[in-house]
């Protein structure tokens, strides 16, 4: 078997892998805001005392993660396209609403993770439920959940790959036009694999060192 | 809304259902295997097969599914040679995809069990693969229900990426469906509302595996 590689073709076509990954990084973002505003609600409403809220996060929890990512992304395409979104947008509001619901139960554990103690003596203090929310529990919840969210980016980010499917021009797009204009399979798939480890990588190094000190252990806490 | 084409089109879409729950059969069944020879690998003492585990699980866990799934099915056959069927292909991306993540919950599995437990074993005169086989093990892997089923439902959605590269399992099926038919609205709510179904279902197992196996109340 003969095969020889050609790397300088990813060279050629370095400005269309480049914004390829612009675009995949762009995507996660918008998407992660998203999800973090959809998840961040539905999780402190599953964590709340009225039962219809909860209901109603449980609901969306259930529904948005037993749902294929793919098939979100074809419901805003296909399904829903009377209201004729842009393919990219299409793309984010389906890793929002898909993402919103891992968001939720990561916000929810980490909410209930808290001791009811400490609520408890936060309200006998004198603090109102809101203060008691936002200067006890919340801070003490962030450091738990905080990790998780940094594994649930690196997540969106391989998962917005699948937002090529709608032909969005992010990076496994990019691979797949660069594959079929020279027919460099191996070498265009190995140069955006690359990329998303970059970017994953990335991610949690970054994590891990903005977390420095400040994440705990939940074993640790006391 | 109108299901009529849903109802029309079943036989075939059920085909496409069949297609989708054999794959994820077959996914659990290798994932699981690789994924537990893996997690062992990993957690275990034997330098090379150790560093050899880490970086095959880091290197899956930075890359997306769709992207192993193009690897197996178009830059493989590019330099051997060999292709393979789009199912085939399918099956293997997502069986070397998945026990990548299922290693990881291996390994915390097998760390959740206290050393105690590993130390008596040796104790009354056991050797490694029986304290691996009759002690660690069966502790390790009641405390993974939750975190398996948690991996086997997320297999069962990603199995909806092999339609990219032309299988026919559900998605397949009802995007088939759609492209003759064109009625997005009930075949995508019928498609939602079927992966609800098998997704949840299996979660709910899982929960009840837990109930009945778990130690820690």
């Amino acid at each position: 078997m003969t095969f020889s590689f050609d790397w300088g073709v990813l060279w050629r076509y370095r400005d269309q892998l480049l914004s390829g990954f612009a675009v995949t990084l762009s995507l996660s973002i918008l998407g992660l805001i998203g999800a973090l505003a959809i998840g961040i609600l539905a999780g402190i409403g599953g964590a709340g005392a009225s039962r219809p809220l909860r209901l109603v996060a449980a609901t969306y929890v259930e529904l948005a993660r037993n749902i294929p990512l793919l098939v979100h992304l074809y419901i805003w395409y296909l399904a829903l396209s009377a209201l004729r979104l842009p393919a990219f947008l299409c793309g984010v509001l389906a890793l929002a609403i898909y993402s919103g619901a891992y968001v939720a139960e990561i916000v929810r554990s980490g909410i209930q993770s808290v001791p009811g103690g400490q609520r408890a003596a936060a309200l006998a203090s004198g603090l109102s439920p809101r203060q008691a929310f936002r200067h006890v529990i919340y801070p003490q919840a962030f450091r738990i959940v905080a990790p998780s969210l940094a594994g649930l980016f690196s997540q969106l980010i391989k998962d917005s790959s699948l937002a090529s499917v709608i032909s969005v021009a992010e990076l496994t797009f990019v691979g797949g036009s660069i594959e079929s204009d020279t027919f460099r399979t191996f070498e265009a798939y190995t140069a955006i694999t690359v990329f998303y480890l970059i970017a994953v990588t990335g991610v949690s190094q970054l994590a891990l060192w903005g977390l420095r000190g400040r994440a705990v252990d939940p074993a640790m806490r006391y | 809304m109108d299901f009529s084409v849903v109802i029309r089109n079943l036989p075939y879409l059920a085909q496409g259902f069949a297609v989708t729950l054999e794959t994820a059969g077959l996914v659990i069944l290798g994932g699981s295997l690789l994924g537990l020879l893996l997690g062992l690998a990993r957690s275990g003492h034997m330098p090379g097969v150790r560093h050899a585990a880490i970086l095959y699980i880091e290197l899956i866990r930075g890359t997306p599914l769709l992207v192993v799934i193009f690897l197996v099915y178009f830059a493989i056959p590019a330099v051997s040679g060999h292709r393979f069927t789009a199912y085939q292909a399918a099956v293997i991306g997502f069986i070397a995809f998945i026990c990548a993540y299922i290693a990881e919950d291996v390994r915390s599995g097998l760390a959740s069990v206290p050393r105690g437990q590993r130390e008596a074993g040796f104790a009354i005169g056991l050797n490694d693969r029986q304290v691996l086989c009759l002690v660690v093990l069966p502790q390790a892997l009641r405390r993974m229900i939750p975190a398996l089923f948690g991996q086997f439902v997320r297999l069962l959605k990603f199995t909806s990426v092999a339609s990219v590269i032309g299988v026919t399992e559900l998605t397949g099926a009802t995007l088939a469906v759609n492209a003759r038919e064109f009625k997005p609205v009930p075949l995508l709510t019928a498609l939602a509302l079927a992966y609800f179904v098998a997704g949840y279902g299996l979660s709910l197992l899982g929960r009840w595996l837990d109930r009945r196996y778990s130690m820690i109340r």
